[in-house]
């Protein structure tokens, strides 16, 4: 690939329709195909948004006798759902920030500097993305106890901040790659320093490959639940991912519908992020900046 | 490619510093503590909780013994290769080809459809799943309305079962990736192509095909890897049952160490996992390197 | 382990975090604290409301001391791997904590648990807890680590109108495994659609599985699990082959439910939730805190259980004595053996443990009571129409052999039930598969052949 593709997709044109596709021409089987494909991403979905307006709700997908908000209403209060929702909130975002900052700041000389070890550094990281953190937990444990961490929200983030820079380092590195060096060297010619041109002149750029990047670690941090669950104590610090597990009884039972209330509840903020987000960064989410190798 | 320019010696690399720190203390760390706790017999609970002994090999010629770990590792490489290498990237491609001859307005609507999937928190999304294959599911009501049989998912066919889930579950990532690759590709080629005479396909297998390849590699790279990691799909819908039937490496894992509290046992599988992720990594690394040559 | 690494691992991380401002907990002061874990979900808060009373009362009582309780919010898997992972550091270790009793032996082996001998001789209260529970709290060693804060045993619930359509006379009391299959035969034979008698099976519904079910069959036929004279694991015994073939016929004939529903882990919820309030199963055994689901607030309500339902303790293999089986499961309390404060720590536990408390919490969980003083309470008695049934079969009950090997042996025991109930192995296969597998497990000089 050759800079000037890579560059014109951070230019803000970026979001316009491609030429390659007449836009009049319309192609029905394409439609028809997509739709049933779509048809079947969407179906899982309808038990949850079916068993959240039944009071009587199971786990079979029918459709309620009658329609009711009281699930909803069941798990509104501030204990059970805006307390944790808020507490999510807060891990999640501290959490994409913080790796956030440490991407961006290794993403710098990973993609400005040649050395024979860049590579072998980045394959290394990414290793880490196929270990299960359930695997690790034991140690992370006995870690957060030895430095007396356990209980901070702040360390929890930064654990999973560890968990997630592996990709993020990555999908930043391959975004700065887009970005010219040219531009920064005039900024240098004013005597800018390194760090002023990354923030001044590099990150404006690839602001959207960095919304990209932040909702990718905000969505895996917000569903996580192992490693909150074992690094905090506190009840009143516990995220979403753990106060869900209130629906299932001391034997096990499980309040279906509310689970699904709950459940629905609980995955509309990340949804709501993410359109945000997409709006941003125009319609093919600049994705492809991110996984170039 | 711009030229990367030098830097003054180690100093550059000094943003590094505090991923490179992260990675230590929270990833690195505890990676290794567990690839030494598969050499002892370190217990949760009982006699070797608090003082375990070194047992040199002994975990992993019991799982060379053990007639589950073959049965898991083959169906680890079930999982990876037929919900990501197959499921995710053959879906992702063929929807991301197909939006570029839709509609616009429907490629919309499937796009949300299928990134919907995506951003649920993993847990709902497991839950969403169970309920869609459970036996009185949505699905088998689907089938059941159309005169077709109703099998048992999750007894009978629980590999293809959390196969398709994540298929459902991670597909968004790999069509987003190539939605933009596509986009990349220059009008002139294929216009070009389409003066000359080529069909859809033949464009496709010849011409849009070796130009993302890079692309493809890199994506194929990152949701193998991923899709080692899962944990939480599989345990939520299966548990790794029914008689082990769908129990991946990672759920694996989880069991030795925490149900049965054998920690040196279930990090010797997490390590193992390890293994197989790093042997794909390098396949993927030599595939790409190739390309650069 | 690796401390040394830890060690200079955590001077860069505490530098990491000074950077990130966290704000460390500031010094205890002079007070003593002591620190309490315990479960609670939403749907059980029983404990939860225990703990709160207990720590007004003993805060009143012990100026200086201040109760600090920390609630775990999770299902019971995941509350154990919490507690263990915090039992493993002595700086994390609770002073007292709610302990299942099947991870007690282990728990003691690991020295995590206090002996409790000496503070319990000074406890006026000890002498009116049930002899049998008491066995729940007690170690290899003979000495006790745990107080049972109520217990459970499991019987046989069957729906009486289904058995009166069937033509069966009630009350209902079978003798002998016989009297099982020819009753559930007569009740297919009368109406196909209805399932006549439910056993659990298999590893999906886990300590379900052995607890109500096969232990009931193993424990009926004189054979046991674990010769706790020896400390040794029994292999090989012709009981272990009996059970085993008595859920083949189950399954076999179509009696129980079929092997997919089986070896669903939700299959407990159909039984207590659709099937006995709809008339469509006959029977099946399950725990005394069943009448927990069915009541107001309880997950299932039905408000017709009381008349509709019935029990009958689960009989013995041929009627031989004593003519019943039963198991107990249960949970406890227990002293960190690292507390510093052993002495207050067991003052809680007997605060928390006290009379009053005991009953409030034996009633809100649908538990068994231990202590004769509450199980002699009106309001007790009156709990539900079962109470009277189920406590009885508390001379009868078995606890698990709850060692640290035993959850591998559970594992093993619902594997050998999975392969017969499928029909992918005969029972004979089965349980030689087990026989291998326990000795794979604890060693051959560990099991004994009887």
């Amino acid at each position: 690939m050759t800079a000037p593709a890579r560059a014109s997709r951070v230019a803000p044109s970026s979001g316009t329709a491609n030429p390659v596709r007449p836009r009049d021409r319309r192609s029905s089987p394409a439609d028809v195909a997509l739709l049933v494909l779509g048809a079947c991403f969407v179906l899982p979905l309808l038990w949850l948004v079916l068993a959240s307006l039944d009071a009587g709700a199971g786990h079979e997908t029918k459709v309620p006798a009658a329609l009711t908000l009281d699930n909803f209403a069941a798990v509104l209060t501030p204990g059970l759902l805006l307390q944790p929702l808020w507490n999510s909130l807060l891990l999640s975002a501290g959490t994409a920030t913080v790796t956030m900052a440490a991407a961006v700041l290794a993403a710098y000389p990973l993609s400005r500097y040649r050395s024979r070890f860049n590579t072998p550094f980045m394959y290394a990281v990414l290793l880490g993305t196929c270990l299960p953190i359930t695997a690790i937990m034991v140690p992370v444990y006995g870690l957060f106890v030895q430095l007396e961490l356990l209980d901070s929200v702040p360390a929890t983030m930064l654990f999973m901040a560890a968990t997630a820079l592996p990709m993020a380092i990555w999908m930043t590195r391959n975004f700065m790659d887009a970005v010219p060096v040219s531009l920064e060297e005039a900024a240098w010619v004013d005597g800018a320093s390194r760090m002023t041109a990354l923030r001044t002149i590099v990150l404006p750029l690839m602001r959207q490959g960095l919304g990209v990047v932040f909702i990718f670690v905000f969505i895996q941090a917000w569903g996580n639940f192992f490693v909150p669950f074992v690094l905090l104590l506190s009840e009143a610090k516990q995220p979403a991912a753990v106060s869900i597990f209130s629906f299932f009884g001391q034997h096990g039972a499980v309040a279906y519908g509310q689970l699904a209330a709950f459940s629905i509840l609980y995955s509309l903020p990340v949804l709501a992020l993410y359109v945000i987000v997409a709006r941003g960064a125009g319609n093919s989410f600049a994705m492809s900046g991110a996984v170039r190798g | 490619m711009p030229a990367r320019l030098r830097g003054r010696g180690l100093l550059r690399y000094l943003p590094l510093l505090p991923a490179v720190l992260l990675l230590l203390v929270f990833l690195a760390g505890p990676v290794f503590w567990a690839f030494q706790a598969s050499f002892t017999n370190t217990g949760l609970t009982g006699r070797h909780a608090r003082n375990p002994e070194w047992v040199g090999l002994d975990n992993y010629q019991r799982l060379l013994l053990d007639p589950v770990f073959p049965l898991s590792l083959g169906l680890t490489v079930l999982f990876v290769a037929g919900s990501a290498v197959l499921g995710q990237n053959l879906l992702g491609l063929a929807l991301a080809v197909l939006m570029r001859r839709a509609r616009r307005s429907v490629s919309a609507l499937v796009g949300t459809a299928v990134v919907a999937a995506w951003v649920l928190p993993e847990i709902v999304a497991a839950f969403a799943a169970y309920a869609y294959f459970s036996r009185d599911g949505t699905l088998n009501q689907l089938l059941g309305g159309l005169g077709m049989g109703r099998p048992d998912w999750l007894y009978s066919w629980p590999m293809v079962a959390v196969v398709l889930a994540n298929v459902w579950r991670g597909t968004a990532f790999s069509m987003l990736v190539y939605r933009a690759a596509l986009n990349d590709i220059p009008t002139e080629v294929a216009e070009a192509a389409q003066v000359d005479g080529a069909g859809g396909w033949q464009r496709l297998a010849f011409i849009t095909l070796p130009m993302i390849r890079r692309s493809i590699a890199t994506n194929l790279m990152l949701i193998t890897l991923q899709t080692l990691a899962v944990f939480t799909l599989v345990w939520v819908m299966t548990a790794g049952g029914p008689a082990n039937a769908s129990t991946t490496l990672p759920v694996l894992a989880y069991q030795e160490a925490f149900k049965f509290g054998d920690i040196g046992y279930g990090t010797a599988v997490a390590s193992v996992l390890l293994l197989i992720g790093a042997v794909f990594g390098v396949g993927y690394i030599r595939l790409l390197r190739e390309e650069k040559q | 382990m690796r401390r040394p690494a830890l060690k200079s691992m955590s001077l860069i991380a505490s530098a990491l975090i000074i950077l990130t401002a966290c704000t460390p907990e500031s010094p205890e002061s002079s007070s003593k604290t002591l620190k309490v874990v315990y479960q609670k979900t939403d749907s059980f808060t029983a404990l939860e409301t225990m703990f709160q009373t207990a720590k007004q009362e003993f805060e009143a009582a012990n100026q200086g001391v201040t109760v600090e309780l920390q609630p775990i919010q999770g299902n019971d898997d995941d509350y154990g791997t919490k507690l263990a992972l915090a039992l493993r550091s002595p700086s994390t270790a609770p002073d007292v904590f709610y302990e299942d009793t099947f991870k007690v032996r282990s728990d003691v082996d690991a020295g995590y648990l206090l002996k409790l001998d000496s503070h319990l001789d000074g406890w006026a209260d000890w002498a009116k807890f049930d002899d049998g529970a008491k066995a729940a709290g007690r170690a290899d060693d003979g000495g006790t680590y745990a107080v049972p804060l109520g217990t459970d045993t499991r019987a046989i619930w069957y729906n009486k109108k289904v058995f009166e359509a069937a033509g069966i006379s009630l009350p209902w009391q079978p003798h002998s495994w016989q009297d099982i299959l020819d009753t559930a035969r007569k009740i297919k034979a009368d109406d196909p659609s209805v399932i006549p008698f439910n056993m659990y099976a298999g590893k999906a519904t886990g300590e379900g599985t052995v607890m109500q079910g096969f232990y009931e069959l193993l424990y009926g036929t004189g054979a046991t699990l674990y010769d706790e004279e020896s400390g040794k694991w029994v292999v090989g015994s012709a009981g272990f082959k009996d059970s085993l073939g008595f859920l083949k016929t189950l399954y076999g004939e179509g009696l129980a439910v079929s092997p997919a529903e089986a070896l669903d882990a939700n299959v407990w919820k159909k039984v207590f939730g659709e099937w006995f309030p709809n008339g469509k199963l006959g029977a099946t055994v399950e725990g005394s805190y069943s009448p927990s689901f069915w009541q107001d607030g309880g997950s299932y309500e039905w408000p017709g259980y009381a008349q509709d339902m019935a029990v009958a303790p689960f009989p013995t293999q041929d009627g031989g004595a004593p003519g019943a089986v039963s198991m107990s499961g249960g949970w406890t309390l227990a002293v960190g053996a690292g507390t510093k404060e052993p002495d207050l720590a067991f003052k809680f536990l007997s605060t928390a443990l006290n009379r009053d408390n005991s009953l409030k919490f034996t009633l809100d969980s649908s538990q068994i009571a231990v202590r004769s003083d509450v199980a002699g309470d009106a309001g007790y008695q009156a709990a539900n129409p079962f109470v009277k049934d189920v406590s009885g079969l508390v001379s009868v009950t078995r606890y698990r052999p709850a060692t640290s090997d035993y959850p591998r042996i559970s594992a093993a025991v619902q594997e050998a039930t999975e392969v017969v109930i499928t029909g992918a192995k005969s029972p004979e296969q089965a349980a030689a598969d087990y026989d291998a597998a326990v000795t794979e497990i604890v060693g051959g000089d560990k099991t004994v052949r009887k």
